[in-house]
C-alpha cells in the first residue's frame, strides 16, 4: 500500500484513525507492517503490500 | 462447512479464487455504461472487487481508485491484473475500512447478495452512503428472482437464500451462498437504507440501482 492510503482508510470497527507501523518499504509501497487503531487499539497487518483491515471475527484464525 | 456467515462466503472465495477469476475476464456493460457516464471522480471505489475486472475500468476516470474484498486471494489475482493503478484493501462490506464522505464514485455490483442476512446486507448499503460524498453516486447490484434460471415469481415480494455450486477444474464443486433478491425487495432494501435511488433496471436477472447519499444534514 502507498503511504497515502492513510488518508482516506479508517479502523472498520470504531471508524477512528489508524496508525501506520512500516515494517519493510519498497520505494513508496509499503510492503509489510500493521495498523493500529488509536482509539480501540486493534492491530490490522499489511501483508504482501495489501492491508487487512477485515475485522477480527472475519480472519482466518476466528471460530466459525 | 459453514458457508452461511460472511467468514464463510470469504473462506468459498479463498479457496475457489484462482479458478473464479480466471471466469471473469469481462467488465458487464451495465458497469461500463455506470462509469462511462461519470465524467471524471477524484476518488472511485470497488466493493466486492473481485480480480479488478470493474476497478480497472474506474481507473480510467478517478484519480484515485479503492479495491475492496474480503478475500485475499482475489486480491492477490487483482494485484496481478491492474497492478499499481489501484490501491487494494481486504476487507467487509459491512463495516467499511473508509472514512466518511471519502468516496465520489462507488461501485457494489454482484456481492450484495452473498451476504448471509439481510441484517448485514441493510448495513452495508448504510455503510456506503456513509462512506460516499454528498455529491458522489453509486451503482448496486444483485442477482435477482427475475433470472431465467430460478423458478420464483419474479413479482414476488421476497427474495429467497440458496447455494449455487461452483465446480472446479478437478470435478469437485463448492457451495456459496447467495440470497437472491426480488425485485421489490431490492427496492425496499435501498429505500431503507441510507441510499437514494436515482434509477433502477432489471438487466440480465440482475437488479441494478444508481443511488446518491440521502441528502445529509449538517449539524
Amino acid at each position: 500500500m502507498k503511504e497515502d492510503l492513510m488518508d482516506i482508510i479508517c479502523c472498520p470497527l470504531d471508524k477512528h484513525d489508524l496508525d501506520l507501523e512500516v515494517e519493510e518499504r519498497d520505494d513508496e509501497e509499503i510492503l509489510s507492517g500493521q495498523l493500529v487503531c488509536t482509539e480501540c487499539g486493534e492491530v490490522f497487518p499489511i501483508e504482501d503490500g495489501i492491508p487487512n483491515l477485515l475485522p477480527p471475527d472475519m480472519r482466518d484464525e476466528a471460530p466459525a | 462447512m459453514d458457508d452461511r456467515s460472511r467468514v464463510g462466503v470469504r473462506r468459498t472465495y479463498e479457496r475457489i479464487g484462482d479458478h473464479f477469476s480466471k471466469t471473469r475476464e469481462f467488465a458487464w456493460p451495465e458497469v461500463e455504461s455506470f462509469v462511462d457516464d461519470a465524467d471524471g471522480a477524484g476518488t472511485a471505489l470497488d466493493v466486492g472487487c473481485g480480480n479488478g475486472r470493474h476497478a480497472e475500468l474506474l481507473a480510467d476516470v478517478a484519480d484515485r481508485v479503492l479495491g475492496l474484498d474480503a478475500s485475499r486471494t482475489l486480491l492477490c489475482e487483482a494485484q496481478d491484473r491492474i497492478g499499481p493503478r489501484v490501491s487494494l484493501l481486504q476487507g467487509d462490506a459491512t463495516r467499511l475500512p473508509l472514512r466518511a464522505d471519502s468516496v465520489d464514485l462507488a461501485i457494489y455490483v454482484a456481492t450484495l447478495h452473498h451476504l448471509p442476512t439481510a441484517a448485514d446486507r441493510r448495513a452495508s448499503l448504510d455503510e456506503l452512503a456513509r462512506v460516499l460524498r454528498p455529491d458522489g453516486r453509486a451503482l448496486v447490484s444483485a442477482w435477482s428472482t427475475a433470472h431465467d434460471r430460478f423458478d420464483a415469481p419474479a413479482d414476488a415480494e421476497t427474495g429467497f437464500d440458496t447455494t449455487v455450486d461452483w465446480t472446479l477444474p478437478g470435478g469437485e464443486t463448492v457451495p456459496r451462498f447467495y440470497h437472491i433478491y426480488a425485485p421489490a425487495e431490492f427496492e425496499r432494501d435501498v429505500a431503507a437504507s441510507g441510499l437514494t435511488r436515482r434509477s433502477m433496471e432489471l438487466s440480465s436477472g440482475n437488479c441494478y440501482a444508481v443511488v446518491e447519499p440521502e441528502r445529509k444534514v449538517p449539524y
